[in-house]
């Protein structure tokens, strides 16, 4: 496993950089962590080995069936291909087993019992949650190609999807930028490049990598290195799982959305500061907020616009540089240091 | 006046009547036209579900609402009734259909007994209104999608969360309102 990461990450540093100091621009991390990510996928598929096969049965409009898909290999999305192409655009998440909600383009390992859930099925909940998610996901991959290369974007992490909270975050490192504030043509910008994102309906890839090559994929981001060791502590199999996005490779536990044309109606309504306590590493943070609608969903534009108002107010979710302060823009030194 | 009134002799259907029929142009004239529409009549009885011009089926439809109606009404044993099945439908067999199958589903039933959807027009077509014409109860999964009063889809999720946001704000205003009023009482 360590062998080949090492021999196809070296060799990569040898195109792109030839001096000894790392030093990569967004750009170039990017294209490298691309490559690197498919080169891995390309080598999980080649170690599959034999095809073996499994016994897939397919629950759902128009009829009950049952297919034979190919083991470590196929996929709900190639199930949903069988059958209509209104199932592989409409299906959000596939469901195994009555219980376990599974990425729509991650391999099938077992026989089991198939649904493919879409928005509109009659409990959304996870296909809701993992709605949102992929929301932030995405705007973690705008807010990275939308800035100048002049300016450093380094992702930091979003929270656990929680939708009541009316908007969606990511919370981004922008070191270049000590005292932004965003107008409203920026806004405009951001929503326009997320817009544009969704629009190429891309699949969401999903991958499980070890935690040595995700930390090389992610060398230049000093904060996701710092949380993927314990992200891969936290997983029963000490791997990290990565999801990708046109060129954008992003951590996320998942599950996720289909692909990015689900996404229907979006903005990105607001850029607020987080500021860091004095013992954390980062001094603040960029806090990107958005609210999106699944595909096919009419809402008039008044109601649409209550929930954009809504979305601008700074989200309440826990700040990940001053977990236990209030999330403003000013800290409470005295507050506690007189509870303290 | 002696004479009846002319709306109690029929039946009332339950859908909209255009107040002028449809000549539906046919090179056998009115017959040609009544010919067509048996046509359909007897292809909605049969399938339950049909997807015709607009035109058509709305006509049509106004022909086996009255059908269903009177054989609700008079039962199988009414010789009026039962020509008016044997002509409307083509196939023989339909009329077993209608009194022992379609009676006995709408018979306590109070709202129309077919229903009529807009479908999707072709593309670059004119003048084509494409139509789904439905007997209602048929065993076809549903059309048209009545979940938007789920309380868990995500758009009313949000809406839901807004408006509670909104009423804790106000009631936060009141409270703030009603502590002022009576700390200006004392003073005054």
């Amino acid at each position: 496993m360590k062998k080949p990461v090492m021999y196809l990450s070296s060799s990569l540093f040898g195109k792109l950089l030839p001096r000894s100091k790392r030093y990569l621009s967004t750009k170039e991390a990017i294209e490298r962590r691309s490559h690197l990510f498919n080169l891995e996928k390309k080598r999980q598929l080649e170690n599959v080995g034999r095809i073996e096969k499994i016994e897939v049965n397919y629950k759902g409009v128009p009829k009950d069936c049952t297919l034979v898909m190919n083991r470590n290999i196929s996929t709900p999305y190639d199930c949903a291909k069988h059958l209509t192409q209104w199932h592989t655009e409409s299906s959000v998440l596939a469901l195994l087993d009555g219980t376990i909600h599974w990425d729509m383009h991650r391999p099938l390992t077992e026989n089991c019992t198939l649904e493919l859930q879409n928005f509109t099925v009659s409990d959304p909940h996870q296909v809701n949650k993992a709605f949102w998610r992929s929301c932030s996901l995405v705007l973690g991959a705008c807010a990275t190609v939308a800035f100048k290369d002049t300016v450093a974007v380094k992702l930091h992490s979003f929270p656990g999807p929680d939708i009541r909270s009316g908007s969606f975050i990511y919370d981004i490192d922008l070191p270049s930028l000590p005292d932004w504030k965003p107008t409203q043509q920026e806004l405009h910008t951001l929503s326009a490049e997320y817009v544009m994102l969704s629009r190429k309906a891309l699949p969401i890839e999903r991958l499980e990598v070890s935690e040595e090559l995700a930390l090389e994929m992610f060398v230049e981001n000093e904060h996701k290195t710092k949380q993927i060791p314990s992200i891969a502590r936290s997983n029963a199999n000490g791997k990290v799982t990565l999801y990708k996005v046109d060129k954008y490779v992003d951590i996320s536990k998942g599950p996720m959305i289909s692909h990015t044309a689900q996404i229907g109606k979006v903005s990105v309504t607001s850029v607020h500061q987080l500021v860091g306590t004095p013992e954390s590493d980062v001094n603040q943070l960029y806090r990107f907020q958005g609210v999106a609608l699944p595909t096919g969903v009419v809402l008039n534009h008044f109601a649409y616009s209550i929930l954009i108002e809504r979305a601008k107010k700074l989200n309440p979710a826990r700040s990940p540089i001053n977990p236990f302060g209030e999330p403003s823009h000013t800290t409470h030194k005295e507050n506690i240091a007189a509870t303290a | 006046m002696n004479q009846a009134e002319v709306t109690k002799l029929v039946s009332k259907l339950r859908i909209k009547i255009p107040p002028k029929h449809r000549k539906m142009s046919s090179p056998e004239g009115p017959e040609g036209r009544m010919n067509k529409l048996r046509k359909t009549v007897t292809g909605l009885f049969k399938y339950e579900r049909i997807e015709l011009n607009h035109n058509r089926a709305d006509e049509a439809r106004q022909y086996a609402e009255r059908l269903i109606a009177e054989a609700i009404n008079h039962g199988d044993c009414h010789k009026p009734t039962m020509e008016m099945a044997d002509y409307w439908l083509l196939e023989k067999e339909l009329v077993h259909k209608l009194f022992k199958v379609l009676v006995p589903r709408y018979e306590n039933s109070n709202t129309a007994y077919t229903r009529m959807l807009r479908a999707p027009r072709p593309e670059y077509s004119y003048n084509t209104e494409k139509t789904v014409l439905e007997l209602r109860g048929n065993p076809y999964p549903p059309l048209h999608n009545k979940q938007a009063n789920n309380r868990q889809l995500l758009q009313n999720i949000l809406l839901d969360a807004a408006k509670y946001e909104y009423r804790q704000t106000k009631y936060a205003e009141m409270a703030e309102n009603i502590g002022k009023n009576e700390q200006e009482k004392p003073s005054v």
